[in-house]
């Protein structure tokens, strides 16, 4: 609940005598408006900053009243667990899936984020709490591959569909608890190697390369530290470092230069998001050597947009974020109407380059 | 026979050269401790670092210790009134996400914009070290507990004004200065410098930072003294505040971009800075220029051991040793400076 | 002035005392610490230099000398503190060696130290017994027994607190008992006491003083340090006189005078010198310029915070007013008070016939108020920092010009208050810390005159200073009187105010129990009216001095 007052006390601070700037960002939020039909969880963030915002939880909260206690038969409850939603990443997943769920009109969904990527608390009682309320499926993002499988399970024992999005739960853990359930998310693995290949072509065999990895130990940073690696192998590059910089942009641009410092014949950057492609492509324009060095990414976020269109950066991959929970909950509502859903559902991904002119 | 003796100030202006310059000497000597170390790094990283002291290099490594360069000469403030600042990192992401809005406001001209943007963040960032000053001396709450709540505030404010999205495109203008260089000295690293030299006077020259000096060492003698100890103390966080403002608009203009999870952990590496340069957690002892080698033995560190090849979780650990060595030698200093009465 | 008490005042100050009683006793047997030529040396200062010494079994055994006679050097040798540079130690003839603090606790050596280490945010019970908290099931603080064997140690110094409270709220007097208490709680062969009484009034040192005797009377030897003469000739069997680092001389009590002892220490006599301040401050007493003026401080009806009774009183310039009282009767209360250190209940204050607030100590050195504390080492000085930096603290605006500090200024203020004021110090950059007592006192003094304070209130200003800087200090007292100043003394050693006050007040339980003049100032009165509050039902408290 940390994170509630400041939220609303910066609201009543910042954003109410707002200016012309603030004015423009909100006209956006009350565009992408929250259907009443979102039940706000155990952390508010989206729609909280509502001018009528009373009014609309009462709403809500008479809504989902109705909706748990007498048209259970009517329309199907699902679940919605997300990571921090102080991630642009996830706040557009949760976002695309209401709008999503708007669109079909058939299922009520609640959705409940974190606090931080690390909250594995939450998730949890998140999953508890959507047990003992009896809904009908739950579409969760784990924030941990394996602390997230017991209360999975329990759900699954209850009769619950539940599926796996984002990063899939760990297999030994799913083994051991006796559960199969379907995992319906990108192929982090495969994308970087997309995005790998394009740079291995553009720079051919013997081409210098370094990696800019994520968080060490996060399930995604490996898999796409094992896709630029197969694309490494395959384009017979040559890799002559390979670093952390946490998904940070300050940290990528410092680590980099040092790399570029220490390795000054560097000829390609694979970076495994984009916000490090940004402190990238920062340091190789401070250097100097702006389109001299090529650089990669992973994402698609927009501020990257206007380097792809300079080329300085080669290409990046969009996994469709924005869809992958609306994705699994499509599949969810397959499974309730008595589809057999097991293994890995791989979401389609993209890959997306400079627009040649 | 006590009488008032305003007037003597002049008659002994020739003697009293001598102890400044003594003064002086000692001080130096003070700080030649984490100079040496600096030096003995420098020399094993270009003997053994290749490029490490080629010019572009030095470079880097200035571009890369000037944000931590800014906050430490705030954050030495804090410490030496025997207080902390944990919000630094939280509330420079406040002030870049304000002022990347205000630059972004297409309305006004650029130059226009550029100037109410850097004045929109150093104001935001004084606000909040008002906050933090005003809570802890009023109410007299340890600094560490309400910046660790402003870190918080700070945070969830900056992901509220703007959504958690990150903004980009600014003027570029205002860019430019990111990577703008004077001799070969990168323009963001002469500000943080003119920072530090402001800062030292301010400390060594005036009344006020004398006063910050006491009040670190003896707060009840200094409010005996009859001096008011709570607007200091305010001020003393008002100015980290401020150096964190600048600091915002120095990551805006180098990395183009305001993200609202930018500068976690900041602080922590401000404080690093700071204890390796000598100055006392518990305040009144330390100096801006041992803060000033501070940055850079952390900033040489970590470019040097990129350099040779050190992977990134022994890098880690080096880093975290190095801390704890500065912490222990300055012990040692304590001790040999209280065997010399 | 009575001439009796006249003549006692004198004597104290000379340290010329009678009694020697228990003098002879005990020296011929065999020695329970012996010192051959220990050695201490700090940089550029040698602190002990060869000295010899023989303390024998169960004898009181005193140490005297002036502030860097080597005292303090030779208790922290002894007490594993220090280790000596050369020299040997032994404890009933095996060689004593101790490394740390613990060594010597092991050994049965106990130090009460002048400066206390203790816990101020625990219970007084658990300061007591801190070192061997007594436990239960092995884990468990035993919280029976711990309040139990406090209250036994508490009433042996004879100290009337509650054994929960928390330190932090004991006086310094009472957490001197403290200390001492602690020390008694466990057996040791040998206690060594460093300035015990400084802070305790006559009746708790007596109560000190018959505490000592009944170790004494247990077997225990023990070592006294103290500035107090009198105390010596009423106390100890044997005394040794240090002065800079060597030991000049050893004696039985009962060989000796006061005289001589100071003579020693000091390398000249006193009496000359309290003399003349008796003289001036006699011929001072009473003249008319000091009765026409508006006094410099009127108090009327001023209520401490938590006491019950208002103070009023005038406070004149040119005159020095004495605030007697015993520890706990709200002297150094009244004084944070009238500053605006402590919040006040009511009362007013007028300065120069005008009514002023005083809301905090920033307005009342606005008004040229000023307080030297007790506590010089945690209220008034900043110890870190050199002489230069202490005394411009209080009016940086004198020495610097829109906020910028002139340094050149700076340093020829500060030499000229350090040469006027004749604090002696290597030079105004050296650290406050490293100068003697009585030259921080001057210090603080140099400080505020040169804030140019016209109402000065001391507290305690000789509180573990030497016999010879205190006469300087009270010189120094009287000129600032002669110059016009309007001083507030409090102090616990009634003759101290009897030598430099031109009138006393007494203090009792927060009430204004009396007002002496010099004419009138008898040792005895003094104490009874300091007594008077406390005497519900209770039999004259004894007098140590009569």
């Amino acid at each position: 609940m940390k994170a509630v007052f400041p939220k609303r006390l910066i609201n009543l601070c910042l954003l109410r005598p707002s200016g012309d700037s603030f004015a423009a960002i909100r006209i956006q939020k009350m565009s992408s408006d929250v259907p009443p039909c979102l039940i706000l969880g155990t952390f508010p963030m989206a729609g909280i900053n509502k001018p009528f915002m009373s009014m609309l939880l009462g709403s809500v909260l008479m809504l989902s009243c109705v909706s748990f206690g007498y048209t259970q038969d009517k329309k199907p409850v699902i679940g919605l667990v997300m990571k921090s939603l102080a991630n642009e990443f996830f706040k557009d997943m949760q976002e695309g899936a209401v709008k999503h769920v708007q669109e079909r009109g058939d299922l009520t969904l609640v959705a409940v984020g974190m606090h931080s990527e690390t909250d594995i608390d939450t998730q949890v009682n998140a999953v508890e709490n959507f047990i003992t309320k009896k809904v009908d499926g739950i579409v969760i993002a784990p924030a941990d591959s394996r602390a997230l499988v017991p209360p999975v399970a329990r759900a699954i024992k209850a009769g619950i569909v539940v599926i796996n999005i984002d990063v899939s739960l760990d297999e030994a853990a799913k083994k051991q608890a006796g559960v199969d359930l379907a995992f319906v998310g990108p192929d982090n693995r495969a994308g970087a190697k997309m995005s790998g290949d394009v740079l291995a072509k553009a720079l051919g065999p013997g081409g210098k390369v370094v990696i800019i990895e994520g968080n060490p130990g996060a399930d995604n940073a490996q898999q796409r530290k094992l896709g630029f690696d197969d694309a490494v192998k395959e384009g017979k590059l040559d890799m002559l470092d390979s670093r952390t910089a946490h998904w940070e942009t300050e940290e990528a641009n410092t680590v980099f230069t040092n790399m570029l410092t220490a390795h000054p014949d560097i000829q390609g950057v694979m970076a495994a998001n984009d916000s490090m492609a940004l402190g990238v492509v920062k340091a190789i324009d401070a250097a100097g050597k702006s389109g001299k060095i090529l650089v990669v990414g992973f994402d698609n976020i927009p501020a990257v947009q206007p380097l792809l269109k300079e080329h300085k950066m080669l290409a990046t991959i969009d996994q469709f974020g924005s869809k992958m929970a609306a994705n699994g909950i499509d599949y969810a509502m397959k499974g309730l109407q008595g589809e057999k859903l097991t293994g890995w559902i791989k979401t389609p991904i993209e890959l997306v380059t400079a627009p040649s002119n | 026979m006590v009488d008032k003796n305003r007037g003597m100030a002049g008659q002994s202006k020739l003697t009293s050269f001598k102890m400044p310059a003594k003064a002086a000497v000692q001080k130096v000597l003070q700080e030649a401790g984490i100079g040496m170390a600096l030096l003995v790094l420098i020399t094993i990283f270009s003997a053994t670092a290749p490029h490490f002291m080629d010019e572009s290099n030095v470079t880097n490594i200035l571009t890369q210790i000037t944000i931590n360069l800014v906050m430490a000469t705030g954050m030495t403030f804090v410490i030496l009134i025997g207080g902390i600042d944990l919000s630094v990192g939280s509330v420079m992401a406040l002030c870049a996400m304000v002022a990347g809005l205000v630059l972004k406001n297409e309305s006004v001209p650029v130059p226009v914009a550029i100037a109410a943007a850097g004045l929109a963040s150093v104001i935001v960032g004084m606000i909040c070290g008002f906050v933090n000053g005003f809570v802890s001396s009023f109410w007299n709450v340890p600094s560490f507990i309400v910046t660790l709540g402003m870190l918080n505030i700070a945070r969830g404010g900056a992901l509220e004004v703007t959504d958690a999205r990150t903004l980009f495109e600014f003027p570029n203008m205002f860019n430019d200065f990111g990577t703008a260089t004077l001799f070969g000295v990168p323009a963001i690293f002469l500000v943080a410098l003119a920072l530090v030299l402001l800062g030292w006077f301010v400390l060594t020259r005036t009344v006020f930072g004398r006063l910050i000096y006491s009040i670190g060492n003896n707060e009840e003698a200094v409010r005996l003294s009859g001096h008011s100890t709570f607007i200091l103390k305010v001020a003393a966080f008002v100015i980290s505040g401020l150096t964190v403002g600048i600091g915002a608009i120095i990551y805006m203009a180098r990395l183009t971009i305001a993200s609202p999870i930018l500068g976690t952990g900041f602080e922590l590496n401000a404080i690093a800075a700071v204890i390796i340069g000598g100055t006392s957690l518990n305040g009144g002892r330390g100096s801006l220029i041992g803060t000033f080698l501070g940055a850079c033995l952390i900033g040489v560190l970590a470019d040097g051991l990129i350099l040779i090849g050190v992977g990134d979780f022994v890098r880690q650990m080096i880093t975290g040793g190095v801390i704890i060595l500065a912490v222990i030698l300055d012990s040692y200093r304590a001790r040999i400076a209280d065997r010399g009465r | 002035m009575q001439q009796a008490d006249r003549v006692e005042a004198r004597r104290w100050l000379a340290g010329v005392s009678g009694k020697a009683e228990n003098a002879g006793k005990g020296h011929t047997m065999e020695p329970l610490l012996e010192l051959r030529g220990i050695v201490k040396h700090f940089p550029g200062v040698t602190a002990l230099d060869s000295v010899d010494l023989k303390v024998a079994q169960g004898e009181i055994h005193a140490l005297v000398g002036q502030n860097g006679a080597g005292k303090s050097a030779l208790i922290k040798v002894l007490s594993g503190a220090y280790t000596a540079d050369a020299g040997e130690m032994r404890l009933s003839g095996a060689p004593y060696r101790p490394r740390t603090p613990l060594d010597a606790l092991e050994a049965g050596v106990r130090v009460v130290y002048q400066e206390f280490n203790q816990l101020p945010y625990l219970s007084v019970a658990e300061n007591l017994l801190f070192e061997r908290l007594p436990r239960r099931f092995g884990v468990m603080l035993d919280r029976n027994t711990l309040s139990r064997r406090a209250n036994d140690l508490l009433r042996r110094v004879g100290l009337e607190v509650d054994p929960a409270i928390r330190l932090e709220h004991l006086g310094i007097a009472q957490r001197q008992l403290v200390e001492i208490a602690k020390a008694l709680s466990s057996t040791g062969r040998l206690l060594v006491l460093d300035e015990p009484t400084a802070t305790l009034t006559p009746r708790e040192a007596a109560r000190l003083f018959d505490i000592v005797r009944s170790a004494r009377g247990s077997g225990v030897t023990v070592i006294y340090v103290s500035h107090h003469l009198q105390e010596i000739f009423e106390l100890c069997d044997r005394v040794t006189v240090l002065r800079n680092g060597r030991r000049i001389e050893s004696f039985a009590v009962a060989e000796t005078s006061a005289p001589q002892l100071v003579r020693l220490m000091v390398g000249r006599p006193l009496e000359a010198a309290t003399d003349a301040i008796e003289a001036d401050a006699a011929a001072e007493t009473g003249s008319p310029s000091s009765a026409q003026q508006e006094p410099a401080l009127r108090l009327r009806g001023l209520r401490v915070r938590g006491s019950p009774h208002p103070v009023s009183f005038d406070l004149k310039y040119g005159e020095i007013l004495g605030l007697a009282g015993l520890v706990g009767s709200g002297r150094t209360e009244l004084l944070r008070a009238i500053f605006g250190a402590d919040r006040r209940e009511g009362g007013e204050i007028y300065q120069d016939g005008h009514r002023v607030a005083f809301a905090d100590p920033v307005d009342a050195v606005r008004h040229r108020v000023c307080l030297l504390t007790e506590n010089r080492k945690e209220e008034g000085l900043v110890l870190a920092m050199p002489v230069r930096v202490n005394i411009t603290l209080t009016d940086l605006a004198q020495v610097s010009r829109a906020g910028l500090l002139r340094v050149q200024t700076e340093v020829a203020t500060a030499r000229h208050w350090v040469r006027e004021l004749d604090v002696r110090s290597r030079s105004i950059e050296q650290t406050a810390r490293e100068l003697s007592g009585g030259n921080q006192q001057k210090l603080i003094v140099a400080k505020w005159l040169f804030r140019d304070a016209s109402i000065i209130m001391l507290d305690e200003p000789t509180r573990g200073i030497d016999v010879g800087a205190k006469a300087e200090i009270y010189t120094l007292l009287r000129r600032l009187a002669k110059g016009g100043k309007a001083l507030l003394v409090v102090s616990s050693e009634l003759p101290e105010l009897m030598v430099i006050c031109d009138r006393i007040l007494v203090l009792s339980r927060g009430r204004l129990a009396g007002e002496l003049h010099r004419h009138e100032f008898d040792e005895e009165r003094i104490l009874s009216l300091a007594y008077s509050e406390y005497l519900a039902g209770k039999a004259q408290p004894e007098n140590r001095s009569s």
